[in-house]
């Protein structure tokens, strides 16, 4: 499960890198020509993409009927007039078209120079083209890249995490549901002490899951930075890696692990709750369905944090975990404020945590038959 | 000393437990015997306070407190173990809880398996046990940690006869020890052979509250045990005789009215005759029993 994300990445590799093999030489072009300048010229000016083996039209047409060919490029040069012909099964691709046709000006034009026998200066002048300029503030751009980037990757996290033990700790809680074998637990440990314990260890689970992500995101980046065709691909971005990074290896994770454990606890008393073993899936449901609400309530509001729900959010448990992260990116909140976000939050897991151990017992062995609104109505008329 | 004063539970409107009070002093065994529902597993339930209760229950002299669950050993009355793992890891799971150290406890595994004759290994994993074994691995658990109160929910159910004498074994060396043991059953003939004193729950009242001679004798020597030539129906026409049942040829068991007749069959039977046998005895406890719950269903 852990290894589950490095597989898919892998299988995704794998199969791309597979696919790409055996796309590109069907996605290849023959040029031919009777000029050999003027083929040797265009192939020269072309990178990718050509077949250059095949050299007439009769050995492309055969190419192209086993389907090796994407088609043939015609090249001619008859009286002073350059022409190319493209024969294929679908339209040229706009880079090759792009590329055949600034070849066949740039040709053309020098041929028409060295017809008209122009001097260099009017060569000069008649080659002056205007320019057109864009001027854009890289670092802001990366900036808003990098909030992009760190907020989907961190509300993602949350998300499959959340989503996927909460199930777990439903289950594990459940299958315990009224077996014989907690009373022997119970006339031996705590209820208290023995759910926190189980709560524990499934964190530690989640934990190790977090940290290995971690760890397989350095060797990643380790392999990308020593790897001669990636490395400048992380150059030309190391800005926005390290801005994301930053946002990221933040407090930003202790939200996330939080978020992680508010989430637990809520799915580890569904799991208590239910009538039977069996229902533990059924257990699970409302948890998601928060989470799931969650995770879709910061769509709208990831372009306006400014937004008053996502500042009361950012404060309220269960929610703080995608909204605070989403501020704390954005630049839009203070320490103090995120100080008492973390204590709302810390509180919260303290409070039910305590609550659930108290409940444990009861809600394990079966005990009693009152339901968890009975339960807070008693709980009500003694304080009242 | 775990001692029951007054203990009444109620679950809606149905009375599990009323006033029931009784001692299990240190090295004694107490039998809990009822019908099914009577109110046992609900007082083991109460003692462990998985429950509320209205009474008070006390061990060594106060309320048991999450301190004394090293000092218990429960057997619960369905069985159930963590099938997933091995004998030994679910032996030193248990062992652990009860602050057992794992390597003192690996150390003794193997002598518990002996003792019990357990089919497998300490690697052999629970779900591949059968039942029988799979109970002895439990009992294993309930007594490893040299339990000072020792709580038996029909330990003896699906256990065949020499695996029985080995539990009786386990709990009289445990008693030796000096552990308070109260442990219910049905089969009477296991109570009769272990307990110091017997408490019998019907619809959660006791009616019965004593040793086993004291319970016994307080429905007198009604049970007549005779070896003769007579004929049961001759037998029957005995003054004071209820019913007869023949145990063997010539062996019969009368059931008297009224105890005080039995010098009178004594000399009827021996007038010009020899008798091999003839004993005047209380009911055995299976016929308590049986009486007890008779009562009710009259």
């Amino acid at each position: 499960m852990v290894l589950g994300p490095f597989l898919m990445i892998g299988l995704t590799i794998g199969i791309s890198y597979l696919s790409a093999n055996s796309a590109s030489s069907s996605r290849q072009v023959a040029v031919i020509s009777t000029s050999q300048p003027l083929r040797r010229d265009y192939i020269k000016q072309q990178d990718s993409g050509l077949n250059t083996k095949i050299t007439t039209v009769s050995a492309a047409k055969s190419a192209m009927g086993k389907n090796h060919l994407a088609g043939y490029l015609l090249l001619s040069d008859n009286q002073q007039q350059i022409r190319a012909d493209y024969h294929g099964s679908s339209q040229m691709s706009s880079a090759l078209k792009a590329q055949t046709q600034n070849f066949l000006s740039r040709y053309q034009q020098a041929h028409n120079y060295q017809q008209a026998k122009l001097t260099t200066k009017q060569q000069r002048l008649l080659a002056r083209t205007p320019v057109l300029q864009q001027h854009i503030e890289k670092k802001a751009g990366t900036a808003n890249l990098a909030k992009t980037i760190s907020f989907w990757i961190l509300v993602t996290m949350i998300y499959i995490i959340l989503i996927t033990y909460s199930t777990i700790a439903a289950q594990e809680i459940a299958s315990d549901k009224g077996t014989k074998i907690m009373e022997i637990i119970f006339s031996s440990t705590t209820a208290t002490s023995y759910f926190v314990g189980k709560i524990t260890g499934i964190l530690l689970v989640i934990l190790t899951q977090i940290i290995i992500y971690l760890l397989g995101g350095w060797a990643a980046f380790q392999f990308a930075m020593n790897n001669a065709s990636l490395k400048p691909l992380i150059t030309q971005y190391q800005s926005l890696i390290d801005t994301v990074l930053h946002n990221l290896l933040s407090i930003n994770l202790v939200y996330l692990f939080l978020g992680v454990i508010i989430y637990t606890l809520l799915a580890a008393y569904s799991g208590a709750i239910v009538a039977k073993a069996e229902d533990a899936s059924k257990a699970a449901q409302p948890v998601i369905m928060l989470g799931v609400f969650g995770f879709f309530a910061t769509f709208p509001f990831q372009n306006n944090m400014d937004a008053l729900l996502v500042k009361i959010l950012s404060y309220v448990p269960f929610f703080s975990s995608y909204f605070m992260p989403m501020r704390i990116i954005n630049g839009t909140v203070n320490g103090w404020e995120q100080a008492i976000s973390l204590v709302v939050l810390l509180a919260a897991i303290a409070l039910f945590a305590g609550y659930i151990g108290s409940q444990y017992q009861r809600l394990m062995l079966q005990t009693d038959n009152r339901s968890f609104w009975q339960h807070l109505l008693h709980g009500w008329r003694h304080q009242s | 000393m775990l001692s029951i004063q007054h203990i009444s539970k109620q679950f809606d409107t149905v009375k599990a437990l009323t006033d029931v009070s009784f001692d299990v002093p240190n090295g004694q065994i107490l039998g809990l015997i009822g019908q099914n529902g009577a109110g046992k597993s609900t007082t083991f339930h109460s003692i462990l306070n998985f429950i509320k209760y209205d009474g008070t229950i006390t061990w060594q002299g106060h309320p048991l407190s999450p301190d004394d669950f090293d000092t218990i050993g429960y057997l619960p009355e369905e069985r159930s173990l963590m099938t997933k793992l091995t004998i030994e890891q679910q032996i030193v799971y248990l062992a652990r809880l009860k602050n057992k150290s794992a390597k003192d406890t690996r150390l003794r595994i193997d002598d518990w398996l002996g003792r019990f004759a357990v089919k497998g290994t300490r690697k052999s994993r629970i779900s591949d046990l059968s039942k029988g074994n799979q109970q002895k691995v439990q009992l294993i658990c309930t007594l490893i940690h040299h339990p000072k109160l020792l709580i038996l929910d029909e330990p003896f159910s699906g256990l065949d006869p020499v695996n029985a004498d080995l539990l009786k074994q386990a709990i009289l060396s445990a008693r030796d020890d000096g552990a308070a043991i109260i442990f219910s059953s049905h089969d009477m003939e296991n109570v009769s052979a272990l307990c110091d004193h017997l408490v019998m729950l019907r619809k959660g009242e006791m009616v019965l509250n004593g040793t086993l001679n004291e319970v016994r004798s307080q429905f007198g020597k009604t049970e007549l045990y005779v070896t003769t030539d007579w004929s049961a129906t001759r037998l029957a026409t005995l003054s004071g005789v209820a019913d007869v049942e023949t145990r063997q040829p010539g062996q019969y068991l009368l059931h008297l009215t009224d105890p005080a007749v039995g010098p009178d069959i004594f000399a009827e039977l021996t007038q010009g005759h020899y008798i091999e046998e003839f004993s005047q005895q209380p009911p055995t406890l299976d016929e308590i029993f049986r009486m007890k719950v008779g009562e009710d269903h009259a």
